[in-house]
């Protein structure tokens, strides 16, 4: 039954992303109506998921279908321009201008992939094994983050022009966790 | 996500914006790190992201692959046990076998083991039990294995997959902070004048609109990719190293090896008739059976409940069949409930078809991004006087290589099943990159799907006339359809377009 719950709940996302279209659109006395209607019927569309599909599955089959019927209806809202005429546009803002040094260039490599990793891996692991909790809650709490620590100091440490502080930063998270799960050494 | 932006079609009233501004210096540095990890990681977060759409529909392929079945939508526990006691008989001494029932996605029942010789078979079963046919799926494990592990080994496939996912989660990150407009641009979609705007504006609706499912797939691959690496280290600090304590934690009671031989094999229908009366709610969908002629004999059940995000609770049950206790997958902690939730909510498996549908759908959304976020970068050198027409042939040849490659190993298997589909899937890779030595990167790109659209065209065909007799499972069938209507999708969008207002 939960595949055709999941069509019949379908239009709400998508008469949501309609009215959020409309206010994009239209700028006028009624976009603020247009733009909390339409949260609103995404809201309810993943409120009422919940009864149907149940608490945790419900939410995730409406995102996922939400998503794919918000995206249709931008694709289908394809506006066509002549290639040999220019379109206005906004000046873009561009990356900012480094630097080209090897060293820095391997440095920060290195800072993004192993030691952003060695950070991360050691704050989950502090998790895992000194946080308060059942045993396999903080393994597995602590073994999420590692990926989501690990991206944002890659994030990090390939934007931030001052290198010397993510290195010293990273360096640091990595010995305090790791110290701190080493030392403990029990789950 | 690309911080190029563009101008409202329409002219529109300004309304006072609702986000915090974001200083452009911010805006710059996040541009520079998200373009150089996006192209550090291109190719491979391509790879993973196509393979992953594809992959979603595994079981589904398994049933093309082999559709005259038999299909079955149920079977009796003295079926199932006839099946298993009659693949033991060829391989006594087996040290453990899977038993798979019929499930809605995979309606067979099938038997996995080791024969005498190490080899591995699959073996299906009929409604009785009896074994009347061996699976011969090489590209649906082809396809499944090149998106897990890449057909490396599994530790370094499984870390590097991992690593994608990673990069990926990153340059999610770094994209949403780079592009302070998310929302306001969140429907301007346009199509021709620049190429850099255009697939700008790709890039960024694609990136918004699937953001929770590119954060969810992200993360989730890049934890189970990860998880040999962090269980590794973990074990290190805590076992001394010995990473089956720390895997113990997550596979439920423990049973004493104890070789000695049992008076009986292990009593298949015993345990799914225990089982049926303890979850009368719930379906079992499959058995890992350990020791099964030994005293130590053994077994960890699947329960799955229609309606949970969750794998399903595993049970772990004696050789008579006797309860020693659940995993605790879906009564255990609160860690426990997230990690059976991990596989479904990365391959979609959660709720049914349209899911699945969404999930390709979004997925080759994400390769989308990813291969128009490589051609922003070109076109902007391009825009900048700083044109690497090379790098531009290389690229489209790699983007439509992949649908070129996996539609020539699929006509292979259906066509030379002993073939291997992951030899011809990278001579196919390599072939269509070739094509980058000529031609421009239009050129190579309408060439390459055409190429592909012909393909998906000859597997269909060639399935459907294989099969022709004897497609019991109507899955084949939709299959040929879909690669059908996929090809001529593929034609269409190498015809001139309309002339544009």
């Amino acid at each position: 039954m939960s595949p055709l719950w999941s069509l019949a709940l379908a239009p709400l996302p998508l008469a949501g992303a309609f009215l959020l279209k409309k206010a994009w659109d239209e700028p006028g006395p009624n976009r603020p109506r247009f733009i909390l209607g339409g949260w609103g019927l995404l809201a309810v569309a993943i409120a009422a998921s919940v009864p149907l599909m149940g608490p945790a599955r419900g939410p995730f089959v409406m995102l996922s279908i939400g998503s794919t019927v918000a995206l249709i209806l931008v694709a289908a809202g394809v506006e066509r321009r002549n290639a040999k005429k220019k379109a206005l546009r906004e000046l873009a803002p561009e990356p900012s201008d480094r630097r080209r040094v090897v060293w820095r260039g391997w440095l920060r490599g290195f800072l993004a992939g192993p030691l952003a990793g060695v950070a991360a891996l050691g704050c989950g692991l502090a998790v895992a094994i000194c946080a308060p909790g059942q045993i396999q809650s903080r393994m597995v709490i602590g073994g999420l983050m590692v990926p989501f620590l690990w991206a944002g100091g890659m994030a990090w440490t390939l934007s931030d022009d001052k290198i010397l502080r993510a290195f010293a930063v990273l360096a640091g998270v990595s010995v305090v966790t790791l110290g701190a799960a080493f030392l403990k050494g029990a789950l | 996500m690309d911080g190029t932006t563009a101008a409202p079609a329409k002219t529109k009233v300004a309304g006072k914006p609702i986000w915090p501004k974001v200083p452009a210096e911010f805006v710059r540095a996040m541009l520079a790190g998200h373009s150089a990890l996006g192209l550090a990681f291109a190719a491979l977060i391509y790879l993973v992201c196509f393979s992953g759409s594809i992959a979603v529909f595994t079981q589904e392929f398994g049933r093309w692959e082999q559709p005259a079945g038999p299909v079955l939508h149920d079977v009796t526990p003295q079926a199932a046990d006839a099946a298993f006691r009659e693949v033991l008989a060829k391989n006594p001494k087996a040290h453990d076998l899977f038993v798979r029932l019929p499930e809605p996605a995979y309606p067979r029942l099938s038997v996995h083991g080791d024969d005498a010789k190490g080899g591995e078979h699959t073996w299906f079963a009929d409604a009785s039990g009896k074994v009347v046919a061996e699976q011969q799926t090489p590209w649906m494990t082809f396809q499944a294995e090149l998106h897990t592990v890449l057909h490396l080994p599994r530790a370094w496939g499984g870390f590097i997959v991992g690593l994608t996912g990673v990069a990926l989660l990153s340059s999610l990150v770094s994209g949403v902070l780079s592009h302070p407009r998310v929302f306001k641009d969140a429907f301007a979609f346009r199509w021709g004048g620049s190429k850099r705007l255009q697939e700008a504006d790709l890039h960024n609706r694609i990136s918004v609109w699937g953001l929770p499912f590119h954060l969810v797939v992200s993360l989730t691959g890049a934890f189970l990719g990860l998880t040999v690496i962090i269980v590794g280290v973990l074990a290190l600090a805590t076992f001394k190293g010995d990473t089956s304590k720390a895997y113990a934690l997550f596979t439920g009671p423990q049973v004493k090896d104890d070789p000695r031989p049992a008076a009986q094999p292990f009593n298949v229908e015993a345990a799914l008739t225990t089982l049926k009366a303890r979850y009368p709610e719930g379906r079992v969908n499959y058995l890992y059976i350990e020791h099964p002629t030994e005293m130590g004999q053994h077994a960890s059940v699947n329960v799955v409940h229609d309606g949970r995000l969750s794998r399903g609770e595993t049970v772990v049950v004696d050789g008579a069949g006797k309860i020693l206790g659940e995993v605790g997958y879906e009564s255990g902690s609160v860690g426990m409930r997230v990690l059976s939730t991990m596989t479904p909510l990365h391959f979609g498996w959660f709720g049914g078809w349209p899911v699945k549908v969404a999930y390709l759908l979004l997925g080759l959304g994400l390769t989308a991004v990813t291969s128009s976020g490589v051609a922003i970068w070109l076109a902007r050198r391009r825009d900048k006087g700083r044109p690497a027409p090379r790098w531009e042939r290389i690229w489209i040849a790699f983007v439509w290589s992949q649908p070129v490659a996996y539609a020539f190993s699929a006509l292979v298997a259906v066509l030379s099943p002993p073939t291997p589909p992951v030899a011809v899937w990278g001579l196919a890779t390599l072939a269509a990159c070739a094509s980058a030595i000529v031609g421009t990167p239009a050129g190579i790109s309408i060439a390459l799907r055409r190429i592909a659209a012909g393909l998906l065209t000859l597997v269909a065909l060639a399935h459907a006339g294989f099969h022709f007799g004897s497609m019991a499972d109507p899955v084949g069938w939709i299959i040929d359809a879909s690669l059908l209507a996929t090809a001529a999708l593929l034609a269409a969008t190498t015809l001139k377009p309309r002339s544009a207002v």
